[in-house]
């Protein structure tokens, strides 16, 4: 049932687009059913998985030899987001209907959307970690197309670019961690590394683990240095960032970390990357957030920022994982709101600045108490949910390895957090209308449901955490620890000391809103960081690499494929030689030197020599046809050693193709213009030192043939059998026509299909002659 | 039906191909229904071997009824069925595009007896187990190359086909001395016989420098590095389907022999065999990063296509070098629990499962940007766009196989990337893993970049009006998209039942790791303990 | 006379090459003939040499008597002269096709397919 909750949204995905026709514009609410039906069913595990129950349905095996299997298995971390991913589809498939409506491709984008859905639901449910990884790369194809939607715009394409390449590489990086992983527990199901007990903290492959699962999380959920397609990936629609950017993809890496930390954590080097990672980034982008102007944009770096944080925190570990999941969970809420918001205000203003809209509260009632509702809670103020996340967070901190310095952090962050808030839920709502906010109206019902449904439950969430967030949040934990669910949150809740919480978030609160009254200085003062942040990382470095990669192929190439034929005869001798004396340079020497017992005849000398020489002097004579004359003299040349040795057939075939050569070369030579020597002297002298090795290799192969003799050559079989069995009495003739009658029939086709193509190159060179030159249709 | 009849199908049904379009010269349209025949019938047979040898059995044919090993003899195990079924699905699909996508002028200048005869190589040259019979099908797979690689005679297809035509002409010139010195050496044309007397011989070092020509002569042929500049010099020049035949076919013909040979002739036992397929380890490695780099670099949805294929041959190569080193260090310090060998048979499973996908893919590419450029009047990235809302449905014929060449999850390329990662990873060779994944990255951005400027970057305004569904020179268009279609489905298909692609593989390769069953194939020894012929007696000496 | 031999196929060899090295397209084919000439000698010397009969059985007996020279290189040298004689014709029919397109016969002249 868990993977038919995956295979039917993939269904769904593949008949939206028919759908969207039929439906026309309710549509969204029409597929917003099923995963809101899928959401439902979820939640229904809710009880059971809370008292630490543990769901794992039958799996299908895929490729048994490689133990490949759709297996899947639901705990309380992949519950918590199998509620994500389709409660939150729902409201905005839903909501896609309004923001898009009437676009001419709504019905791929619920194509896509919805596949990505399912992918990304497939990755949490699943057990077996190929079938995570197959999930994982899903969720970054169908996201390129998302973020490509609007491809007609330049920057939406360069997003998307940017989003598939470094998700990519990470999921590469993953491919070969998860494999190593395999490798190392001896199985691919998770949850038998778990119910074996297995932790690879000293497995020798851990580091190459760990590095590159890390690789894989850290470019998903968009952490320092890689954070850079998360902001540009806003080019995507509103519905895209509010689903893809808040609460599900960019999360997968946290998901993963948060899913392995069981096997993989617990060791100093997991400690110190994550808390250190996780809380660069944290701080980094939480600054960014507050400097920016764009509503989109601001809310981009917060999601970095945010998830910067649950990283650190999944770094800290014990109780920390439990503060890791809260705050999950209230960050999926209330950035799913603030988006939707976003992409509302975006839809009725066609305004993305939130400096050039003020008074939307009285144009857009509903939607400004939704996002104060989420602001109130990303700012971590008490009773929301935020705070509640805020409050799990402070406890663990201190006593992680690095935890003066994460301390100072989060203070940072909430001090960030809190101007960010304003800027996206103050700004634009209050004071008196101006120009662009009062070009609004009032969103419509399908723009309304997503952020009201999320920030209502954010609050809930806060006031009353008994009803969904505490199993949720609790069981969750228990699948990152391992302890069970009770046990798993009053552990870090009893760190706490309320009168110092309060104290620093009221502080971090106040700060917050200093720096946002004078956020302009703020802008104006730390100014570098717009040129600083692209050549830390951000697109430039990317465009940088990208460009340096194409410059070192178009270099390359350059060198490699020059165009000029001899250069490509003259590099692949070159290797060949390099070769084959790399692999018996000493057996060819060797060969040189053995003794022949068989004396060289007279005649067979002088036959040699008229060939060498003739040979020498087809290259070095200036009058072509003294060149072929000197071609045919080699060809006797070589048909007399034929004689000479027993082989008279062989050589009257030489004689005749010799002829025939002849008389081709004159003919075309007839067409052709006078040698011309287009080389120096110092190539030639070069040329003739490559063809002068080549040549002597070749004869130190024949030499070392001729001294080898590793078992009795089949021939005598020809010569025994060619008359009693094939009735012939020139064995060459009886190997050609029956013992290998084979090679014949080859070679004639060769012939047959040289003649096709000799015809069909003289008809189109006898159709496209110029008029000019009367000489040329005639051979 | 008999096994040696089945066997000898492959080569016979384009054979009559050939003869029956020259029959029918004159007359275009029989010439069309005979190559639906054939590429119908190929299939068939090909389904046929496939099923016959999933059990283990060697099916073998002794041309004229010789014994072995004097006969030629062609010998089709489970790797040779993938083979010649992979060649029968471009046949297929190279059959259907031709109907609407070639001109008129080639299809009455030999086109389909062209394609017939080099159907025929292919599959002689996979089927054979004669050294210089192989020589022959070579010969006649590059003379109807060449024809058709020049049918038509623009100045483009002229310079690409006389570098073509030189390269090649080299590599078959070290092919043929290199049979002579075999034979001078071993004594045998045939490749079984041959492997048996090598590993029976007291000095068996003195063969590898003949290997090395050969290793050389096959490198050329598979457009390895430093040898693969015939490729992008000709490739994007004649019409795009003849492109996807070569693309599908002709290097993948010198990846398979190069398989073939060195896993018969170097066994993990031969002293120098760590030494070669270390060196096919690096020429791999090589190819795919030069390869890769060079498309990254090009603009032209064809050049980065067939440059491309340098790339991918680089893979092929990995494999067979990662399956051939770990046997080897399996051999010489131990292998406890079989974890080097496991790994080795996996790797040239991946190496079969990655030819068979990327003809498909390859191919389908190839097929694709013969669309695009018929619609547009270009291949010219700069100069084309707005695919993607225009023909949604080229669009994803164009998607899958690209997704699927990079190796996106579900399509054929990810289970062959998969293979060969994790082979690689198990036998510890990281360096080349690295690099492999690296490549595949960029993979991804070659292909993503085509995705962007022709399907999603909006047609520039120059662009000149083009009516391809009219045009009088060639036929309609549908055909070409019946070609594609049929090949996204086929990658589509191998991605969803992996798990039958991936043990016929491994069939396969476990067939070329440990050879006795086809080595008794070729030898005739079927049942008889030892083979009664006087050339060959004392030959049944154990590998 | 190996070593003779073996020299003289060498040279075929390097003659060979250095004609197509030329940047003159009509030497290459001039290299090509001399590539085939070695190849010819070179399955023939490695085989081995032996100045004895010729491989044709006298009537009358039923095989061959006393030493000859062994008839398989022969048939190979023989197919493969045929069939480098059919691609030379063609190479030479293309190369002629080339310097009408291009209107001179020098290689590096063509260049366009590449980059």
């Amino acid at each position: 049932m868990v993977l038919t909750s995956v295979f039917s949204l993939f269904l769904l995905a593949l008949v939206a687009p028919l759908v969207t026709r039929v439906a026309g514009r309710y549509a969204g609410w029409v597929l917003a059913t099923v995963p809101a039906g899928w959401a439902v069913w979820y939640a229904g595990f809710i009880a059971r998985v809370g008292e630490g129950e543990v769901i794992t349905p039958a799996s299908l095996v895929w490729v048994d030899s490689l133990g490949v299997a759709l297996s899947t298995r639901v705990d309380g971390l992949s519950l918590m987001f199998a509620l994500l991913v389709t409660g939150v589809g729902a409201l905005v498939v839903a909501y896609a209907g309004g923001y898009l409506a009437g676009h001419h491709h709504l019905g791929r984008f619920y194509g896509y959307l919805i596949a990505f859905m399912a992918s990304m639901l497939g990755l949490v449910v699943s057990d077996n970690l190929i079938a995570i990884f197959i999930f994982w790369e899903l969720t970054s194809v169908t996201s390129f197309l998302l973020i490509g939607f609007g491809h007609d715009r330049a920057a939406a394409r360069t997003a998307a670019l940017q989003a598939m390449i470094v998700t990519g590489l990470g999921g590469l990086a993953l491919l070969a961690g998860l494999l190593l992983m395999g490798v190392a527990a001896g199985t691919y199901e998770f949850s038998e590394m778990l119910e074996g007990g297995i932790t690879l903290g000293d497995h020798p492959l851990y580091i190459g683990i760990l590095v590159l699962v890390c690789l894989g999380a850290f470019t998903k959920s968009a952490q320092f240095p890689f954070h850079f397609w998360l902001p540009g990936a806003m080019e995507a629609p509103a519905p895209v960032s509010a689903y893809l950017h808040s609460s599900t993809m960019v999360k997968a890496g946290v998901f993963l970390l948060a899913k392995f930390s069981p096997v993989l954590g617990g060791t100093e080097e997991w400690a110190w990357t994550l808390q250190i990672v996780g809380g660069v980034t944290m701080v980094y982008a939480a600054f960014l957030a507050a400097r920016a102007v764009y509503f989109k944009r601001i809310l981009a770096f917060t999601t970095v920022s945010s998830l910067g944080a649950m990283v650190m925190l999944l770094g800290v570990g014990g109780p920390g994982e439990a503060a890791a999941m809260g705050f999950l969970l209230a960050h999926a809420m209330y950035k799913g709101t603030l988006f939707m918001v976003a992409g509302s205000v975006e839809h009725q203003t066609h305004t993305k600045n939130v400096e050039q809209l003020s008074g939307l509260m009285r144009i857009m009632p509903v939607t400004f108490a939704a996002a104060a509702l989420g602001a109130a809670s990303m700012a971590g103020v008490a009773p929301f949910f935020g705070f509640t996340a805020k409050y799990l967070m402070k406890g663990p901190i201190p006593e992680a390895a690095a935890g003066s310095f994460l301390v100072i952090g989060v203070m940072a962050m909430g001090i960030f957090m809190t101007t960010a808030a304003l800027l996206v839920a103050y700004k634009p709502f209050v004071g008196k209308p101006n120009e662009a906010a009062s070009a609004g109206s009032e969103a419509g019902p399908a723009l309304l449901l997503g952020p009201v449904v999320l920030s209502v439950a954010g609050l809930i969430g806060g006031l009353m955490p008994g009803l969904f967030v505490q199993p949720l949040v609790a069981s969750a934990t228990a699948a990152v620890t391992g302890d069970a669910p009770e046990k798993a949150l009053s552990s870090s809740i009893g760190m706490i000391n309320m009168g110092t919480l309060l104290s620093t978030s009221t502080l971090a609160i106040v700060l917050g809103v200093v720096f946002y009254a004078v956020r302009d200085m703020l802008r104006r003062t730390t100014g570098l960081m717009d040129r600083l942040d692209p050549m830390l990382s951000g697109p430039v470095v990317f465009q940088r690499v990208l460009s340096g990669t194409l410059w070192f192929g178009r270099l390359q190439t350059r060198l490699l494929q020059n165009g000029s034929l001899n250069t490509y005869i003259r590099t692949t001798i070159i290797g060949f030689i390099a070769l084959v004396l790399g692999l018996g340079a000493n057996r060819l020497k060797n060969a040189f030197l053995w003794q022949d017992a068989e004396r060289p005849s007279l005649l067979g000398m002088i036959l040699v020599v008229l060939l060498i020489v003739s040979g020498v002097a087809a290259t070095v004579f200036r009058y072509r046809l003294a060149a072929v004359a000197a071609l045919g003299m080699a060809g006797v040349a070589s048909a007399l050693i034929f004689v000479f040795y027993g082989a008279p057939d062989v050589a009257m075939t030489q004689f005749a193709i010799e002829t025939l050569t002849v008389l081709i070369f004159v003919l075309v030579f007839y067409h052709l213009p006078q040698f011309t020597s287009f080389t120096g002297r110092m190539q030639k002298f070069s040329d003739w030192v490559v063809s002068l090795a080549f040549g002597a290799v070749m004869a130190g192969m024949v030499m070392l043939a001729v001294q080898t003799d590793m078992a009795p050559k089949i021939s005598g079989y020809f010569s025994e059998n060619a008359v009693p069995l094939a009735y012939g009495r020139n064995i060459i003739n009886v190997i050609l026509v029956d013992f290998r009658a084979a090679d014949t029939f080859g070679e004639i086709v060769v012939l047959g299909i040289a003649g096709v193509g000799v015809a069909a190159l003289l008809s189109v060179s006898g159709r496209s002659q110029n008029p000019t030159k009367p000489d040329g249709g005639v051979a | 039906m008999t096994a040696q009849l089945l066997a000898s199908l492959p080569l016979l049904v384009p054979m009559t191909g050939l003869v029956l379009c020259l029959v029918f010269w004159r007359w275009v349209a029989l010439q069309r229904g005979v190559m639906v025949g054939v590429a119908l019938s190929l299939s068939a047979t090909a389904v046929a071997l496939l099923l016959r040898t999933t059990g283990g059995e060697v099916l073998a044919v002794r041309l004229g009824d010789w014994p072995a090993p004097m006969a030629i003899t062609l010998v089709v195990d489970q790797t040779a069925a993938i083979m010649v079924l992979l060649t029968a699905v471009v046949a297929v699909a190279c059959t259907l595009f031709s109907l609407g996508g070639i001109d008129r002028t080639r299809e009455h200048s030999a086109y389909y007896a062209l394609l017939c005869g080099l159907f025929a190589a292919v599959c002689g040259a996979f089927t054979t187990n004669d050294l210089f019979n192989l020589y022959v099908w070579f010969e006649v797979m590059l003379m109807s190359s060449f024809v058709l690689l020049s049918l038509g005679g623009r100045r483009a297809q002229i310079e690409g086909a006389i570098k073509y035509v030189t390269l090649n002409l080299i590599s078959s010139t070290l092919f043929l001395a290199a049979i002579g010195l075999t034979y001078a050496m071993l004594g045998t044309l045939n490749m079984a016989d041959m492997a048996e007397r090598l590993a029976a011989a007291e000095n068996p070092g003195q063969f590898t420098p003949v290997a090395a020509i050969f290793l050389v002569a096959f490198a050329i042929k598979s457009a390895s590095f430093p040898f693969f500049y015939w490729l992008p010099a000709s490739y994007h020049t004649p019409p795009s389907v003849i492109s996807a035949v070569f693309a599908g076919l002709l290097t993948k013909v010198g990846i398979y022999v190069m398989i073939r040979f060195f896993g018969l002739m170097f066994p993990a036992s031969h002293p120098d065999a760590g030494m070669i397929y270390h060196i096919i380890l690096w020429l791999g490695g090589f190819s795919m990063v030069t390869g890769v780099l060079s498309a990254a670099a090009q603009m032209e949805i064809r050049r980065i296509l067939s440059v491309h294929i340098i790339s991918q041959i680089g893979y092929m190569l990995m494999g067979l070098g990662i399956a051939g080193s770990a046997l080897h260090r399996a051999a010489n310090d131990g292998d406890p629990g079989g974890v080097l060998a496991g790994a080795a048979a996996l790797a040239l499973a991946g190496t079969i499962f990655h030819i068979a996908h990327n003809m498909v893919v390859k191919v389908n590419l190839f097929l694709v940007a013969g669309t695009v450029e018929r619609i547009c009047g270009s291949g010219d990235l700069n100069r084309i766009g707005g695919l993607y809302a225009a023909r949604p449905g080229l669009a994803a014929l164009f998607l899958i196989p690209a997704l699927s060449l990079a190796g996106i999850p579900v399509l054929s390329g990810f289970w062959s990337k998969f293979l060969l990662v994790r082979a690689g990873l198990v036998a510890e060779a990281y360096v080349i893993i690295g690099v492999s994944l690296f490549v595949s990255v960029l993979t991804l951005f070659s292909m993503i970049k085509i995705w962007i400027y022709a399907f999603w970057k909006p047609a520039p305004e120059n662009a000149e009006p083009h009516n391809p569904d009219r045009d009088p020179t060639v036929g309609p268009m549908r055909w070409q998209y019946a070609g594609s279609l049929f090949l996204t489905c086929v990658t589509i298909l191998i991605g969803v039942f992996a798990n039958q692609a991936i043990r016929a593989a491994r069939i396969g390769a476990d067939q070329l790791i440990e050879p006795r069953a086809y080595l008794d194939a070729a030898m005739d020894r079927a049942g008889e303990p030892a083979s009664a012929d006087p050339a060959s007696a004392g030959e049944g000496v154990a590998r | 006379m190996h070593l003779l031999m073996a020299i003289t196929v060498g040279m075929m060899y390097a003659t060979g090459l250095y004609m197509m090295l030329r940047r003159s397209i009509v030497k290459l084919l001039i290299g090509l003939v001399l590539l085939s000439h070695g190849s010819n000698l070179l399955i023939f010397t490695a085989a081995g040499l032996s100045e004895g009969n010729p491989p044709l059985i006298r009537p009358g007996e039923d095989g061959m008597v006393g030493p000859h020279t062994d008839p398989l290189p022969g048939a190979l040298i023989l197919t493969a002269i045929v069939i480098s004689f059919a691609i030379l014709a063609f190479a030479c029919v293309l190369v002629k096709r080339g310097y009408e397109e291009v209107g001179t016969d020098d290689q590096n002249a063509m260049n366009t397919t590449d980059q």
